[in-house]
């Protein structure tokens, strides 16, 4: 008997998981490799996505999830993941605000090959597999016994010639039936006690499903022969559950981290709007949800903010559309005249301050121009989610609306009120608005003027504030920075000075403390910390109404107090 | 009136309320306490089923003590269309070999469920080792099924009683200590059955996502 060596126990390198065919359309695929298991989903993009098999919430195996094309859904709370990036999307539990970002599960590294998944344990690992050709797999055989004795008795049965430049656990193979028929053997280790033979051949057979039998046959006699004679295998490992801290499913301050993309392509989508679509230079871009923003560091080094229009499964690029403004502050003027094809760009994680409720029975997306770009995204995940909505799109004329084509995708849902003038806009906002119902939300982004005509529109017909929800590209008020003040951070235990024409934001930051920020204008909501004591000042166009008259939370980037000393929950 | 002695359960009766479901059918539920009440053990019972088993269906006058009778009866009286339980000989046959390798299930995979879910004092080695011999054997068919394109039971376009007769304790089995992990060409299948028109649930049976290969409408 020719005994081979037997495989080192734990080798960082490339393991055949499944076979092409074994992820259909929105299936997730069980997988195992080396004790731990693995979720195996494409989606329908084509993306494979291989994940470590549990849900960060309570453990339960995603295989047993939903595949909805673009997301993965936990069956115990409906927790949902994004493609590619395994970012946690969506909590149901808390449908109002957003996921933390830290909410992400493990993802392995994949490629497709030869007909077959391959994954890597290890991350940056360089691929080591088979040369592309047109490889035929054969049906794999479960084996219940360890990979060393499956290993050495195919040797025995055949001819074997060394592969271990691929694999310790790969072989060649030619059957002393038949000695012409080479055969490429991938021993899975699914565990100490199972292994997957999965078998390829150079080329399809001339007939394919004949030779598929006949191969399983060799296979299945060969397994119920080890099986037999192997004595009941050490019992499987249990994979190693660990549950997310309760505070991560809590909305967690905006990453500071940032990215560097490179601008694939930019094309004019309106007389005044172009559309950047922006891919990752290495790895993927971390999830997103619908309505949030990321922050563009533009080439003169000035910050601004842009709404990610893609819907679920579309983050293997993110697309902005940005709008050169007459009264532009340089911003929006760089990129429609400065930034070109090819270019690098370094952006923010994405900021989530307008997020999107999926549990709504009608939700109504009101667009006034570039407005558009955050609904959008929401417009594209109510319609993959099955929700209803309608889509209200203002705009000057025909030549100044935006992503024109994109919005003709969604036939009935989209209304276009082009060349409306104000008295006109709040009629129409009215109409569309009508009485307030169980599980409505309304969702407005545009210009100061179309916000202002929809949130006081909804008030007068009764829609409570939490079922209106705006965002504001910048805040036009004048900020009166004279007032002087004693900022207490209660964590810190620090005492913050805040002088005249100081914001409160910049000297905490200048005590030393962090605090994640963005459009620095009042408008993003990024910066908005709790307040424990005192009165503040608002001077944001973030909160609505009620949370300022509440005063529980203050925008430190332009706000102040009243109050001699403001206490925060920092 | 089609009257269903029901216990919530138990995968033979859901068997019955799965194919009553698809096929739109209306039907009143008479609860029967198995465990811990053993109803089914009381004279009353035993005149409808000697055997002391649910479900039992009564319709129209006949009294059904078999699952896979039940569902014999259901499509043959109620499927107008005859795509539950085709009529071509080959088919008939083919669905019949389904039945039984229901029963197999029930009687392996089914019965060790029910030993562990009620802590009985039952060797179940023996039972799971006989489903996993039925498993890989479907699993088997199931794989060279897809190959050739047909993703049922019976190589037909559409789905028969024989999918829906083994869809319980295939589903099921992982509370038998059966993992499905060993078997991804039925774990595929489970998904198309969940996606037929008018699937229902039971406890330990999730919904499938919609829009995947082979979601099937079965109705007019």
């Amino acid at each position: 008997m020719n005994h081979m060596s037997p495989p080192p126990p734990l080798s960082p390198v490339w393991h055949p998981i499944a076979a092409s065919t074994d992820l259909a359309v929105r299936h997730v695929f069980h997988g195992k490799l080396l004790g731990r298991e693995l979720a195996v989903w494409r989606a329908d993009d084509g993306h494979v996505n291989v994940w470590d098999n549990r849900c960060l919430h309570r453990g339960v195996r995603l295989s047993i999830g939903m595949n909805d094309g673009a997301e993965l859904k936990c069956q115990y709370h409906g927790w949902r993941y994004a493609s590619r990036s395994a970012g946690c999307t969506y909590i149901p539990a808390h449908p109002a605000n957003s996921p933390s970002r830290q909410v992400t599960n493990r993802v392995f590294p994949t490629i497709e090959r030869c007909g077959l998944i391959w994954a890597a344990l290890e991350p940056d690992q360089p691929f080591i597999g088979l040369p592309q050709a047109d490889w035929f797999a054969a049906r794999e055989a479960i084996v219940h016994a360890p990979a060393a004795l499956v290993l050495n008795t195919l040797a025995a049965e055949a001819v074997p010639r060394s592969l271990a430049w691929l694999s310790p656990y790969a072989m060649r193979l030619a059957r002393r039936a038949a000695p012409d028929e080479t055969l490429i053997i991938l021993a899975q280790p699914a565990d100490g006690a199972t292994t997957i033979i999965r078998a390829l051949r150079a080329g399809a057979p001339a007939d394919a499903n004949a030779w598929l039998r006949r191969i399983n046959r060799v296979f299945v006699t060969l397994r119920d022969q080890i099986e037999a004679a192997s004595p009941a295998g050490e019992a499987a490992a249990e994979p190693d559950f660990t549950p997310v801290a309760a505070e991560l499913a809590e909305p967690a301050p905006a990453a500071t981290a940032g990215l560097t993309v490179t601008v694939a392509r930019k094309w004019q989508v309106a007389a005044d709007v172009f559309a950047l679509k922006l891919k990752p230079l290495a790895g993927t871009l971390p999830a997103f949800q619908p309505g949030a923003h990321i922050d563009v560091t533009l080439p003169s080094g000035q910050v601004r903010q842009y709404s990610l229009t893609g819907g679920p499964g579309e983050n293997e690029f993110w697309t902005i559309g940005v709008r050169r403004m007459p009264q532009s502050r340089g911003g929006s003027r760089q990129i429609a005249e400065q930034v070109r094809e090819g270019d690098l760009l370094s952006v923010s994680a994405p900021r989530h301050n307008f997020p999107l409720r999926r549990d709504a029975l009608r939700s109504v997306l009101i667009a006034g121009g570039i407005g558009l770009t955050p609904l959008l995204a929401m417009a594209k995940a109510l319609r993959h989610g099955g929700h209803p909505f309608e889509l209200h799109v203002f705009s000057r004329d025909a030549a100044h609306l935006p992503f024109a084509d994109t919005l003709r995708g969604f036939g009935d849902n989209v209304r276009l009120h082009l060349g409306s003038d104000p008295v006109q806009t709040r009629e129409t906002v009215a109409h569309l608005l009508g009485p307030h119902g169980f599980a409505q939300h309304v969702y407005v982004c545009g210009a100061p003027g179309l916000i202002d005509a929809v949130t006081r529109t909804a008030d007068h017909l009764g829609w409570p504030d939490e079922a209106v929800h705006y965002e504001h590209f910048s805040n036009d008020r004048e900020i009166n920075a004279s007032s002087s003040f004693t900022v207490a951070l209660a964590r810190s235990a620090l005492d913050v000075e805040i002088p005249a024409g100081c914001s409160m934001l910049a000297a905490i930051r200048a005590a030393g403390v962090s605090l994640p920020s963005s459009c620095e204008r009042g408008a993003c909501g990024t910066c908005v910390v709790k307040v424990l004591e005192g009165v503040p000042d608002h001077q944001d166009v973030y909160l609505n109404a009620r949370e300022k008259a509440a005063g529980r939370s203050v925008v430190t980037c332009v706000s102040r107090a009243t109050s001699q000393r403001l206490v925060l929950d920092l | 009136m089609i009257t269903l002695y029901d216990y919530e359960n138990s995968a033979d009766c859901y068997k019955a309320r799965l194919l009553l479901g698809i096929l739109g059918l209306k039907f009143d539920i008479v609860p029967v306490d198995i465990f811990p009440g053993d109803d089914h053990r009381r004279p009353e019972f035993l005149d409808l089923n000697p055997l002391a088993e649910v479900p039992v269906l009564t319709d129209d006058g006949v009294t059904l003590t078999d699952p896979q009778a039940i569902m014999v009866w259901l499509a043959a009286r109620y499927d107008d269309r005859k795509l539950w339980l085709p009529g071509a000989a080959e088919s008939i046959a083919m669905v019949q070999h389904w039945l039984g390798m229901a029963a197999r299930l029930a009687a392996s995979a089914g019965a060790a469920r029910t030993a562990l879910a009620r802590t009985d004092e039952l060797d179940v080695a023996p039972l799971q080792a006989e489903a996993h011999r039925l498993l890989r054997v479907i699993d088997e068919h199931l794989w060279f099924a897809e190959r050739e394109r047909r993703f049922w039971l019976v190589p037909l376009s559409h789905p028969t009683i024989a999918d829906l007769s083994c869809f319980p304790d295939l589903a099921l089995s992982e509370e038998a200590g059966i993992y499905h992990i060993d078997y991804p060409a039925i774990r595929r299948w489970l998904d198309r059955v969940k996606r037929i028109d008018g699937f229902s649930v039971m406890s330990g049976i999730f919904p499938a996502s919609r829009g995947g290969t082979a979601t099937v409408s079965t109705t007019s």
